[in-house]
C-alpha cells in the first residue's frame, strides 16, 4: 500500500491512528476479530454493548436480512440483533486483552443499563479493564423493556438522568449514542450534554421493513414464522445519518464532538461524515458486506483526498461542508438553469426523453429517426432527472447550465 | 429442468449445451439494460420477439410478465435464444454496445423460457375450440409457430411431418450439442400444450395439399423447408465418403450417428463452406473424434457467414478455417476419399459473394490429406414438392412463388413461409412466417 499521510485525530486528548472505527454491533464482538480490524486499518472500536449477565441475551435465528436492489447486494441490512450474548467478565477481559495488545488503537466501551446502578456499575467496570471512552447505548431499536435501548433515547430525561450516573462514576470520556427514530436529535443530544456526556454518536439503525415474504407474509428477518419492525442500516441510511451529524454540529448550544455512523463503505461516504461535522466515522453493515479490507480503501482514499486538497490533518477537514449547508429558504431563486446536452456523445437510448415527458417537463421531444432527444430549453425545468438516468455519466453528457436572466419555468394548463 | 454444462471449448459429450445463465447472471445482465425508448433491438427481431420489453419487465422483477411477452410473440423463444445469430439481429442494434458491449439478448430469452419451465408457469393458455380446422405442412420452426398461433386463436391445427420426429431443421439441422433433443423437445411441448396435433411419419404426398382442403381443412399453410442439400459439381464429388451437410448432420442426430463416427474418427475431414451449418458440420467431426478439420470457403474471415457463437466453438475446437479458398477437386483412390485440392481466391467485384464471382490466385494452390468431404454449401426445395399443390405458383428454383405480403399463395386458402419460400433463412425468420400466415389465417375467418 502507498505511505499514507498521517491519518490520526484526536478526540478528548485520545489519538485515534485512523479515524475509521467498528461500530458497536456484530463485528466488534470479540477481541480476535477487532483485533484483527486493527491490523486492517480500523483505529478503534466501539465494543458490542455490554450488559449484565441478569438479563439472558439470546438472540434470534436468522437475526439478519439483506435487502438488495436488482443485482447490488446489500444496499441495505435488517437486523433484530442486541446487545452482547456473551458473559460479562469474557467481554471485559476481551478488552484488556485488546489494550494491551493494541495499546495505540482505542477501545471504546459501548453499554447499556436497566438502572442508574447499572449503568455506573457497568462503566467503572468497562473503565476498569482499560477502556479509553465510553458509548453509552441509548438507542439499541430491539430492547422491549421500558427504560431501555432506544426507549432511553426517546425519553429524554432518562438521557441526562443516566448520562449523569456514569458521569458520576468515571474519569473517562463519554459518548452517547442515538436513536435517529425522532424527529431532532439536537434535544436529546442536550440532554446528554447536561448529563455531562463528552460527544455525541449518530446514527443507530433506523426502524424499519425491508422485505416482506410473500407466501407467508412474515417480514425479514423470518424468525420461525415471525418478523418485526426492526434496525435498517447500510449505504441506504447514509443520508439520514449525514443530516442528524450536520444538525448536531450547526447547534451552537451542542458544541460537542460527534462521532458518524450510518452507512459508510467507502473514502467518500467518510470524507462526507467528517464534512458534516463528525470528527470519526463507524462501520458495521460496511464490514458485513466486504469485511476489514475496506478500511485499507478508506485510509487511502482519505489520504490521497487529503494530499488532492492540500490538508496537513484530518482535523482540517471535520465541518468543512457546514457553512454551506442552509435551509432551503436561503436559496437564490432569481438564478435558473437548464439541462444542458452534449449530443455529440448521445448513444440514442432515449431514457431521457421517456423521464422528462413522464415526470419533467415535457420539454424533450423524440426524433425516431435519428434516435436523438430534441430538447427545447425554454420548457426545461432544470429538475435535471435526465441526467440521474443517463448512460453516458463519465463524464456527463448532461449538465446543468446556468442561464442567464431565465424566468422560472412553470407548465401551461393542459389543453 | 435443467440444461446446461456444456464449456465451449470441450465437448466431451455431445449431449450437452452450453451452461445457461444462472438467475443473478441474468439479473445482472439485464442490469445493464439501458431501457431504450422504441427499443432498438425490439425493433430487430424478424418474430418480433420483443427483447426491450421483456428485458424491462424482468428488471422491475415481473418475471412471469417477462416469459409471457417472448412466448407469446415467439413460441420458439427459447430455440431462437439459443440458435438465433443474435449479433446480427438485436444484439447489433444494442444501444449499449455504444458504451461497452451490447447485452446478451440471446441468453437472456433463453434464460426466462427455462425458468418458465423450471418454475411451471404456463404463459400460454388453451382456448375454447372454434369449428375451422386447418392444416400445416411440415412441422419446422415456421410450420409449428403458424400451428400455434392459430391454436392460441382456438383453430383445430394438425401438423403433418414427413419424417419420424417433430422438428424439422431444428431436430434434424442443428447439432445436439448446440440444440438439446431435450430442449427441443421441451419447447415444442408448448406448442402441444396449446392443442396441436402433430401427425408425424405423414408425408404429404404429390397433390397431398388438395386432398386436405378437400377433406374440411380450411386453410392450408405449407412450410417444408429446404430439403435437397447442394453439392459442388467438382471432379471427385461422387465418391464414396463426400457427404452433403444435411444427410451428414441427420445421420450424427440418428441412432445411426456410428455410421458418422466411422467415418470420421482418427481421420481428416474437409468441410466446404463457411456458415453455421459448415461450423456445425466441423463442431460434430471433432466431438466424435476426427484429427484434422477443415472449413474451407469462398468468404474472407470478415465476411464468413456463420454465427459469431459457432465459430467460436469452431476456434475452440482447432478447426482449420481456410478462408478465401475454394476446393477444386476431390482426390479418389478406389472410390474413397484421399484428399483435396484447392487454391485461395479474390472476388472479382465486391460484396458479391457468390461462386462466379470468386478467381483463383495463381501459385496458392494446396493440397490436403483428408480422408472425407462434408458439402455445407446450403440447401434448396425438392422438387418432388412443386407437385404438393395443384392451385398454387412455383418459381424456376422450386421455391414457392407469394404475394408481397411474404405468405399468401395464389390460391387464397393456402399459405406458405420459411425457407420453401424465402430459401436459406433464419429460424426466427420462419418463425415470423409462421406467426404473420397464422394473423391472415385468422384474419380471413373472423
Amino acid at each position: 500500500m502507498a505511505k499514507l499521510k498521517d491519518l490520526s485525530i484526536e478526540m478528548f486528548g485520545v489519538k485515534f491512528p485512523t479515524p475509521v472505527l467498528l461500530s458497536s454491533s456484530p463485528v466488534s464482538n470479540t477481541a480476535e476479530m477487532i483485533g484483527r480490524a486493527f491490523d486492517s486499518g480500523f483505529g478503534g472500536v466501539a465494543y458490542k454493548t455490554l450488559g449484565f449477565d441478569k438479563i439472558k441475551i439470546i438472540h434470534p435465528s436468522p437475526r439478519m436480512a439483506k435487502y438488495n436492489y436488482g443485482n447490488k447486494k446489500l444496499v441495505g441490512l435488517q437486523n433484530v440483533e442486541q446487545i452482547t450474548d456473551r458473559p460479562l467478565k469474557d467481554n471485559l477481559q476481551d478488552i484488556k486483552y485488546l489494550k494491551k495488545h493494541w495499546p495505540k488503537h482505542v477501545v471504546i466501551a459501548s453499554v447499556m443499563g436497566f438502572s442508574e446502578y447499572e449503568w455506573s456499575e457497568l462503566a467503572k467496570m468497562a473503565e476498569g479493564a482499560g477502556s479509553d471512552m465510553l458509548e453509552l447505548n441509548f438507542s439499541c431499536p430491539h430492547m422491549t423493556v421500558e427504560g431501555s435501548g432506544m426507549k432511553v433515547g426517546q425519553a429524554f430525561d432518562l438521557v441526562e438522568k443516566f448520562t449523569a450516573a456514569v458521569r458520576k462514576s468515571v474519569k473517562i470520556p463519554i459518548l452517547a449514542k442515538m436513536t435517529p427514530n425522532i424527529t431532532d436529535m439536537t434535544e436529546p443530544a442536550l440532554y446528554a450534554k447536561r448529563g455531562g456526556a463528552d460527544g455525541i454518536t449518530a446514527i443507530n439503525t433506523v426502524r424499519g421493513i425491508t422485505a416482506i415474504g410473500l407466501d407467508d407474509y412474515v417480514p425479514e428477518p423470518n424468525v420461525f414464522g415471525k418478523g418485526a419492525v426492526s434496525g435498517f442500516s447500510g449505504p441506504a441510511v447514509k443520508p439520514i445519518g449525514l443530516r442528524f451529524i450536520s444538525e448536531m454540529a450547526q447547534c451552537s448550544e451542542l458544541k460537542l464532538p460527534l462521532v458518524g455512523c450510518g452507512g459508510a463503505e467507502t473514502w467518500i461516504d467518510a470524507v462526507e461524515y467528517l464534512l458534516c461535522g463528525a470528527s470519526l466515522v463507524q462501520i458495521t453493515t460496511g464490514v458485513i458486506h466486504y469485511g476489514h479490507r475496506i478500511a485499507e480503501d478508506i485510509c487511502e482514499g482519505l489520504s490521497d483526498f487529503m494530499t488532492e486538497k492540500k490538508y496537513k490533518n484530518v482535523k482540517d477537514i471535520v465541518g468543512k461542508a457546514l457553512p454551506h449547508i442552509h435551509p432551503t429558504d436561503a436559496f437564490n431563486l432569481s438564478r435558473q438553469g437548464v439541462a444542458e446536452y452534449d449530443l455529440d456523445r448521445c448513444i440514442g437510448c432515449g431514457q431521457c426523453y421517456i423521464v422528462c415527458q413522464d415526470a419533467g417537463g415535457q420539454c424533450i421531444e423524440w426524433d425516431d429517426e435519428k434516435r436523438r432527444p430534441i430538447q427545447d430549453e425554454e420548457r426545461c425545468l432544470s429538475c435535471m432527472i435526465c441526467s440521474f438516468i443517463c448512460p453516458i455519466d463519465t463524464p456527463p453528457m448532461i449538465t446543468f447550465k446556468e442561464i442567464k436572466n431565465k424566468k422560472p419555468v412553470i407548465p401551461p394548463v393542459s389543453k | 429442468m435443467k440444461f446446461s454444462n456444456r464449456k465451449s471449448n470441450k465437448l466431451e459429450n455431445i449431449s450437452n449445451m452450453e451452461a445457461s445463465f444462472t438467475i443473478f447472471q441474468a439479473l445482472t445482465e439485464a442490469s445493464r439494460c439501458l431501457l431504450c425508448y422504441n427499443a432498438p433491438c425490439s425493433q430487430s427481431c424478424p418474430a418480433d420477439t420483443n427483447p426491450g420489453i421483456f428485458i424491462r419487465k424482468f428488471r422491475l422483477k415481473n418475471t412471469k410478465g417477462a416469459i409471457r411477452t417472448i412466448k407469446e410473440n415467439n413460441i420458439f423463444g427459447g430455440v431462437c435464444g439459443v440458435v438465433c445469430p443474435t449479433e446480427k439481429l438485436c444484439q447489433e442494434a444494442c444501444s449499449a454496445t455504444k458504451i461497452d458491449k451490447p447485452i446478451e439478448i440471446g441468453k437472456l430469452q433463453r434464460f426466462l423460457v427455462e425458468h418458465g419451465w423450471e418454475t411451471g408457469f404456463k404463459p400460454l393458455e388453451r382456448v375454447p375450440l372454434r369449428k375451422e380446422k386447418v392444416a400445416v405442412v411440415g412441422s419446422g420452426p415456421a410450420g409449428l409457430s403458424c400451428a400455434a398461433e392459430l391454436a392460441k386463436a382456438g383453430f383445430k391445427v394438425t401438423v403433418f411431418e414427413a419424417r419420424e420426429k417433430v422438428g424439422g431443421v431444428l431436430r434434424y439441422g442443428v447439432p445436439e450439442f448446440r440444440l438439446s433433443s431435450e430442449f427441443l423437445d421441451r419447447e415444442i411441448e408448448d406448442v402441444t400444450n396449446l392443442g396441436v396435433i402433430i401427425k408425424c411419419n405423414s408425408r404429404i404426398s404429390s397433390g397431398g395439399v388438395d386432398n386436405l382442403l378437400k377433406k374440411g381443412f380450411y386453410a392450408i399453410f405449407i412450410a417444408t423447408g429446404l430439403l435437397k442439400a447442394y453439392k459442388l459439381n467438382i471432379p471427385g464429388f461422387d465418391l464414396k465418403n463426400v457427404m452433403d451437410a444435411n444427410a451428414f448432420l441427420e445421420t450424427a442426430r440418428s441412432k445411426n450417428r456410428y455410421l458418422i463416427t466411422r467415418l470420421v474418427k482418427n481421420n481428416n475431414v474437409a468441410v466446404i463452406g463457411g456458415g453455421s451449418v459448415a461450423m456445425d458440420v466441423a463442431n460434430t467431426c471433432k466431438v466424435l473424434g476426427a484429427e484434422k478439420v477443415y472449413c474451407i470457403c469462398l468468404e474472407s474471415f470478415a465476411e464468413i457467414p456463420a454465427a459469431k457463437a459457432d465459430l467460436e466453438m469452431a476456434r475452440d475446437n482447432f478447426i482449420i478455417i481456410k478462408p478465401q479458398s475454394q476446393v477444386t477437386e476431390i482426390l479418389g483412390n478406389n472410390n474413397n476419399v484421399v484428399g483435396v485440392k484447392g487454391t485461395e481466391t479474390n472476388w472479382i467485384k465486391p460484396n458479391l459473394f457468390i461462386p462466379s464471382n470468386a478467381k483463383k490466385v495463381p501459385g496458392t494452390e494446396f493440397n490436403l490429406k483428408v480422408n472425407a468431404v462434408v458439402m455445407a454449401i446450403g440447401s434448396g426445395p425438392d422438387s418432388g414438392t412443386v407437385d404438393l399443390c395443384s392451385t398454387i405458383r412455383y418459381k424456376k428454383n422450386y421455391l414457392i412463388k407469394i404475394k408481397k405480403d411474404g405468405v399468401s399463395t395464389f390460391d387464397k386458402d393456402i399459405f406458405a413461409g420459411g425457407e420453401i419460400v424465402r430459401g436459406p433463412a433464419l429460424v426466427v425468420e420462419a418463425v415470423a412466417d409462421g406467426k404473420k400466415a397464422a394473423k391472415k389465417i385468422i384474419k380471413r375467418f373472423s
